[in-house]
């Protein structure tokens, strides 16, 4: 590999190269890692203990998910939901992505997109805060509700999961949006006017001809959100209540309040694994390679 | 023929309530900050004040936070901009079988949660006596923003002619020359945009931030602490004056890019 | 300054693929020397070796007199033209041509001065603030020779730079590029897969087939006498038919037609051949005309199958009535005329040749299986690549 490069950009350039490709990948990417992975493995001792007959490799972090009831229903309701946004963030964001790519004049998407740009750019705090607003107690969304007569009383929507569900759709949109509009647009308009003129429907074109060859952006899009939503520690505690805590929670918990680092660890790398999960399945399912997800 | 007209008015209608779900939000977070009122709220309207602007500038903690953002901001900058053109020029002059592996393993930060890269960060500085603080959040976000800034470079990089490589070597100059006043240039543009969404992302990072930031705060920190602890529409103020730099930044930022690819089309 | 270029028994290899078979060759100094080709006949891998982009796999190259092993591109005396012109896009009319001197460390007067010379000299003056962009094709390809002669090369090399343009433009270019050539005295080597530019700028001109030079020669040599049946039917066109050698007297060669009757022709340059050999006769269609049925020499009867007009002549297909064959036959202005009557499709007319035009050669086609199409053995040129080395 040195050689390769040395050909192309001289020994200094090539030395540089590989020493900050190599500091990022083995210092800051997978020593990190590995080490997260040993934490998990050790037990939690006092510093007079590390490596005494005590420090022993252990699967002991790993069992407490299955024994306390509390926290597996946590990890099984965060993966859970997590899939409905990830299912409902591509429900919302296909109809836009199809319009944006085929149904708009070159202007109109050029200008949607500009407006789609514009709230990715503003921070995840700032968008879920602004969604706290509108569903709080007194917020304007009762108000609305309470005005049109459609309710008597104001509802609390940030006491269960929904208020949480509600902001990370909007949170994670336009990772959705963006790989499946990209996808589509590759489509040649061709297929969908030839699919047409053989009589096929609106739902028969999208299923047998759009669908299938947006797969790479729907398989990017999923894995992204997915991973946004199960890893989301700020919407989660934003919109949350004490009831509808989220896996996140518990293992910012472990860290900063139980001092159990490696208790910490092992949820961390349970989380880690559910995404792994996650996007390997999503791989199969849709067969789509590592290649196609990174564009 | 009138189930089509019915469905493509359909599809129009949703776009529009598409991008008032997008916007409404921030309409009525940006509303809330003149609302006289002690809680970040619309409904009722008490009153147009200006106030929270007054006692969000004399809020010394959001100085000090934003203080910190900056500087984490730039720390990531130099940190992440090298590494991700490193690693796009690495990608795109490397033919190894070992790299289908290291591609994976360069894009994995991208595919991993926030939490987990500032957890694993955290633990693995912490025996070398090192804890949480900006230079671990310098660390924790370049970690997946240079990520980011690979993606970037190698765009511009794929559409490089590298007989230009060539001919620059013909003509006498080192390889050095050679990446200097050909292949830099070339990517000067990619570099630069890398840079703002470098910034931006680092500005606005929560996740990571959140498991490595220490005793210290950033910006987003402050502001989510804000919003759960004491919360007053001065950070609406702040909100807001967010969103319009963002806005202003990303039009600029959007027609600038506009211009230089209707430049391109017509080179 | 010396600007020859000599390669000792150069050899290239990819893998298992051979891309240049074992090749010595020497071009002299002030030569505009090409190599004429189809593409995949490694005159570019040729070209690659001598400007350095690539290591011979065996061999030597010398420049200048000077061995070039271990010597980088970027020190070698040579600078290229490429296909694409590869001209730096960012970059001003001036600083383009001025990158070979300011890598060099030359001032930045000095390096003006240079490039307003060479933009006389290719008749651009004033565009030196230019940006590249702005330029036409024609334009983008002088401001490409000047960027190349800023560096005061020893050799130019050329890879085809002619392609992109539309033909009037690339007709002027070559009278252009010739006059160059002769103002500064630089090795030209020029690398084409077409002929009609081979043939008009070079002094001398190599054909190259599957990695192996066929011949080299100038370019009048190389059209009258071919030295194998590659370079008969790839410079020009010429009608091929198989015979065997009845005997020789001095160059002129007695051929048995078969039912094509008695042939005559000379032998090719520096060709070896036994009596009773099987060969193959090149008559090129200019070389034939229309004669009567019981004229003396070779006489070769067809039926007129299609009949194009293409101005200056008129090109005939005709089918030979003994043997089925195919045999074009192009008749200048003057004749055509005379025949005028006989050109329409059907009609049957005897064609005759000085066997002075014909070129008689080893029977070189591969021997290929008639039931499957392979080809199972393929026939070594002997005599054929016949490289002069001066």
């Amino acid at each position: 590999m040195f050689r390769q490069l040395r050909a192309r950009f001289g020994g200094p350039l090539a030395a540089a190269i590989l020493t900050l490709l190599g500091i990022w990948l083995i210092v800051m990417v997978t020593l990190p890692q590995l080490q997260m992975i040993d934490y998990s493995l050790r037990p939690n001792l006092l510093p007079a203990q590390v490596g005494g007959p005590d420090d022993r490799l252990t699967l002991g972090n790993y069992a407490t998910l299955f024994s306390n009831d509390i926290h597996r229903s946590i990890f099984l309701k965060t993966l859970w939901s997590s899939v409905l946004v990830t299912v409902l963030t591509l429900v919302v964001s296909y109809p836009l992505a199809w319009y944006l790519a085929k149904v708009a004049t070159p202007r109109q998407a050029a200008l949607c997109i500009l407006l789609l740009i514009i709230p990715f750019w503003i921070n995840e705090i700032l968008r879920t805060y602004s969604w706290f607003i509108i569903l709080s107690f007194r917020g304007p969304l009762n108000e609305v509700l309470m005005m049109t007569g459609l309710i008597d009383r104001p509802i609390r929507f940030l006491s269960g999961d929904g208020g949480v569900m509600v902001g990370m759709v909007y949170a994670y949109i336009l990772f959705m949006v963006f790989p499946v509009y990209n996808a589509i647009e590759s489509l040649d308009d061709n297929q969908v006017r030839a699919a047409r003129d053989l009589g096929a429907g609106t739902v028969r074109t999208h299923r047998r001809i759009v669908i299938p060859h947006a797969k790479p952006g729907i398989a990017t899009g999923c894995i992204m959100t997915f991973m946004l939503a199960a890893g989301s520690y700020a919407v989660p505690a934003l919109l949350g209540s004490p009831g509808s805590r989220w896996f996140t929670q518990i293992i910012y918990n472990w860290f900063f309040e139980g001092g159990n680092w490696n208790q910490g660890a092992a949820y961390a790398f349970l989380l880690l694994v559910l995404c792994i999960g996650f996007m390997s399945l999503v791989m199969k399912l849709f067969k789509v390679g590592l290649g196609d997800i990174a564009k | 023929m009138s189930s089509q007209r019915l469905l493509a008015f359909g599809l129009r209608f949703y776009v529009v309530v598409f991008f008032l779900y997008l916007f409404l939000p921030l309409l009525i977070m940006a509303a809330a900050t003149f609302n006289d009122s002690r809680f970040p709220t619309v409904t009722p309207w008490d009153g147009t004040t200006l106030r929270w602007f007054g006692e969000l500038a004399a809020d010394g903690g959001m100085w000090q936070a934003l203080g910190n953002s900056v500087i984490v901001a730039f720390g990531v900058l130099c940190l992440a901009v090298p590494i991700g053109i490193s690693t796009a020029l690495f990608l795109n002059t490397v033919s190894s079988r070992a790299k289908p592996f290291l591609y994976a393993l360069i894009l994995s930060p991208l595919l991993t949660p926030g939490v987990i890269i500032g957890i694993s960060t955290l633990i693995f500085w912490r025996q070398f006596g090192v804890s949480g603080g900006i230079f671990l959040t310098v660390l924790g976000q370049a970690t997946f923003i240079a990520a980011y800034v690979m993606l970037m470079v190698t765009a511009r990089l794929q559409r490089f002619d590298r007989t230009m490589e060539r001919a620059a070597l013909d003509l006498g100059a080192s390889q050095w020359q050679m990446f200097r006043r050909i292949l830099l240039p070339y990517l000067k543009p990619a570099i630069l945009s890398a840079a703002v969404i470098a910034f931006l992302q680092s500005f606005e990072n929560y996740n990571t931030t959140l498991f490595v930031v220490g005793y210290d705060t950033t910006l987003t920190v402050y502001i989510a602490s804000k919003v759960r602890t004491g919360l007053t529409p001065a950070v609406n103020a702040l909100g807001l004056i967010l969103i319009l730099v963002t806005v202003v930044l990303a039009v600029a930022y959007e027609v600038k890019r506009r211009r230089e690819e209707a430049a391109r089309a017509r080179a | 300054m010396e600007g020859s270029v000599r390669l000792d028994e150069v050899v290239m290899r990819f893998g298992d693929f051979t891309a240049i078979e074992t090749t010595s060759l020497t071009i002299e100094s002030g030569e505009f020397f090409s190599f004429l080709g189809p593409s995949g006949c490694g005159k570019t891998t040729l070209l690659n070796i001598v400007s350095g982009f690539l290591v011979p796999s065996q061999g030597q190259v010398h420049i200048g007199g000077e061995p070039m092993a271990g010597v980088p591109v970027n020190r070698r005396p040579t600078a290229m033209i490429f296909q694409n012109l590869a001209l730096f896009p960012l970059m001003t009319v001036f600083e383009n041509i001025e990158f070979g001197l300011e890598v060099r460390g030359v001032d930045k007067k000095a390096r003006r001065e240079v490039s307003e010379r060479l933009l006389a000299l290719v008749a651009l003056e004033g565009s030196g603030p230019k940006r590249v962009t702005e330029l036409s094709g024609g334009q983008k390809q002088r401001v490409a020779i000047a960027r190349a002669l800023a560096v005061e090369p020893r050799v130019l090399l050329l890879d085809e730079p002619l392609s992109a343009l539309d033909l009037k433009l690339r007709q002027h270019m070559r009278a252009e590029l010739k006059t160059i050539q002769r103002k500064t005295g630089i090795t030209f080597i020029y690398i084409t897969h077409d002929q009609g530019e081979a043939l008009t700028m070079s002094d001398r001109v190599a054909v190259m087939s599957a990695g192996r030079i066929q011949q080299v020669a100038d370019p009048m040599t190389l059209y009258r006498s071919p030295a194998t049946g590659f370079v008969a039917a790839f410079v020009g066109e010429t009608n091929r038919l198989e015979a065997r050698l009845i005997d020789r007297e001095g160059k002129r060669i007695r051929l048995d037609g078969g039912v094509l009757g008695e042939l005559a022709g000379c032998a090719g340059e520096g060709v070896e051949l036994g009596n009773g050999e099987r060969v193959a006769l090149y008559v090129r269609p200019e070389h034939l005309k229309p004669v009567s049925a019981d004229a003396a020499g070779p006489r070769l009867e067809g039926d007129v199958e299609a009949v194009h007009f293409e101005g200056a002549s008129v090109m005939l297909e005709t089918r030979l009535s003994a043997s089925g064959e195919t045999l074009r036959v192009q008749l200048g202005h003057e004749v055509s005329r005379q025949y005028a009557d006989s050109l329409t499709v059907g009609q049957r007319m005897t064609f005759g040749y000085d066997p002075a035009d014909a070129v008689v050669l080893p029977d070189d086609r591969p021997v290929v299986d008639e039931t499957t199409g392979e080809m199972v053995e393929e026939r070594t040129v002997t005599g054929g690549a016949h490289v002069p080395s001066a």
